[in-house]
């Protein structure tokens, strides 16, 4: 059975963080030394680490399991392990190899690549002589000779107008000037 | 651990070997129940084995399997709400004089099992936030040191002192509630 301590009193509050401390072994050297010199004159807080003492091992479970569900918990964990590895897609098992760091690194190299590329076959890249003549086909070559006779009849035709009108005009001066 | 990251399995066997029965007794410490601490402690094994190669060896391999073993058992506890308390072992009834607080005479109307006082320590322990209990989970039932539980949380040694602290002011303002 237990007995509880009569009033659970708190602890000095300056010490209790290092009374916790102190019962878990943390507390080391001079905070140590200052943390026993206080105890001995200290009822409030030597209650505190004896309650600490008390009830924290209580808390803990005991920890030993039979042998066979061990066996049988590894047994089991071995299927599951397998099981991820068969459901692991081909494409997810090449890129496991590869580590994070590679992807930028990759990238900057293949920008590098092209930029020296483009830097030093600028040439080459430049169309050889003026063959757009040879590209257009000869359907749209003729259509386009036809285009510039009409260009010309319009042209005519515009002269004619301004014959037909210029010949009016003098006709009008003459009847004015009669 | 070189061969682990290269993907050899039997490399990695070694590791669940060494550290099942202490990843499924932090998984029993979060979860209170022997089937889902088997879930949790497996499913972190095959999250680590997938991982593996993301680990860069900055810390020791166990600080970096106790992060996602306890992360995953937080998750787990904030998708299903508190675990209920549950008296695992019929032997936690039981208690030697050895463990009765020795303070004077014990009247009957003060007196409790220590299966109460057990089941009040729980309660209390499930009430805590869970960077206190984790904390103290890792230093009280697993015996971390102070610098190993700032590697699994990711935090600082001072944080964790503050945490244990207040965790273990809380537990013992509990039992002051059975008085």
């Amino acid at each position: 059975m237990i007995q509880h301590t009569d009033s659970m009193r708190p602890a000095c509050k300056d010490f209790e963080e290092d009374l916790v401390l102190y019962y878990y072994g943390d507390c080391a050297g001079p905070e140590r030394d200052r943390v026993e010199q206080h105890l001995k004159g200290c009822l409030s807080c030597r209650r505190f680490l004896q309650d600490l003492r008390t009830f924290l091992p209580l808390m803990i479970r005991p920890k030993e399991r039979p042998q066979a569900f061990w066996d049988g918990y590894y047994t089991e964990l071995q299927k599951k392990l397998a099981a991820m590895e068969d459901a692991e897609p081909w494409w997810k098992r090449l890129f496991s190899s590869f580590h994070p760091w590679t992807v930028p690194a990759l990238g900057t190299a293949l920008i590098l690549i092209l930029a020296l590329t483009l830097t030093f076959t600028k040439g080459m890249w430049r169309p050889q002589g003026d063959s757009t003549e040879e590209k257009v086909p000869r359907e749209i070559r003729a259509v386009t000779s036809d285009l510039d006779f009409f260009e010309a009849m319009d042209l005519l035709e515009s002269l004619d107008l301004l014959e037909t009108v210029e010949g009016t005009r003098s006709g009008g001066g003459s009847v004015q000037r009669l | 651990m070189a061969s682990c990251q290269r993907g050899e399995r039997q490399a990695f066997d070694m590791l669940v070997l060494r550290y099942m029965q202490r990843a499924y007794q932090i998984a029993l410490d979060f979860t209170h129940d022997y089937e889902e601490a088997k879930d949790m402690s497996q499913e972190a094994f095959l999250r680590a084995f997938s991982q593996i190669k993301r680990f860069d060896r900055k810390s020791t391999f166990y600080t970096w399997f106790y992060r996602i073993l306890v992360n995953l058992c937080l998750d787990h506890h904030r998708r299903r709400g508190r675990f209920p308390w549950k008296q695992l072992d019929g032997q936690d009834e039981e208690l030697t004089e050895e463990r009765v607080m020795p303070n004077g005479p014990s009247p009957p109307d003060q007196e409790a099992s220590a299966g109460e006082v057990k089941r009040q320590l729980g309660m209390a322990l499930e009430a805590l936030p869970g960077s206190q209990r984790t904390a103290f989970l890792l230093r009280n039932h697993q015996g971390l040191s102070i610098s190993e539980v700032a590697k699994v949380m990711q935090t600082t040694e001072g944080t964790v002192r503050v945490h244990l602290h207040r965790a273990v002011a809380a537990l013992r303002q509990s039992l002051a509630e059975l008085v």
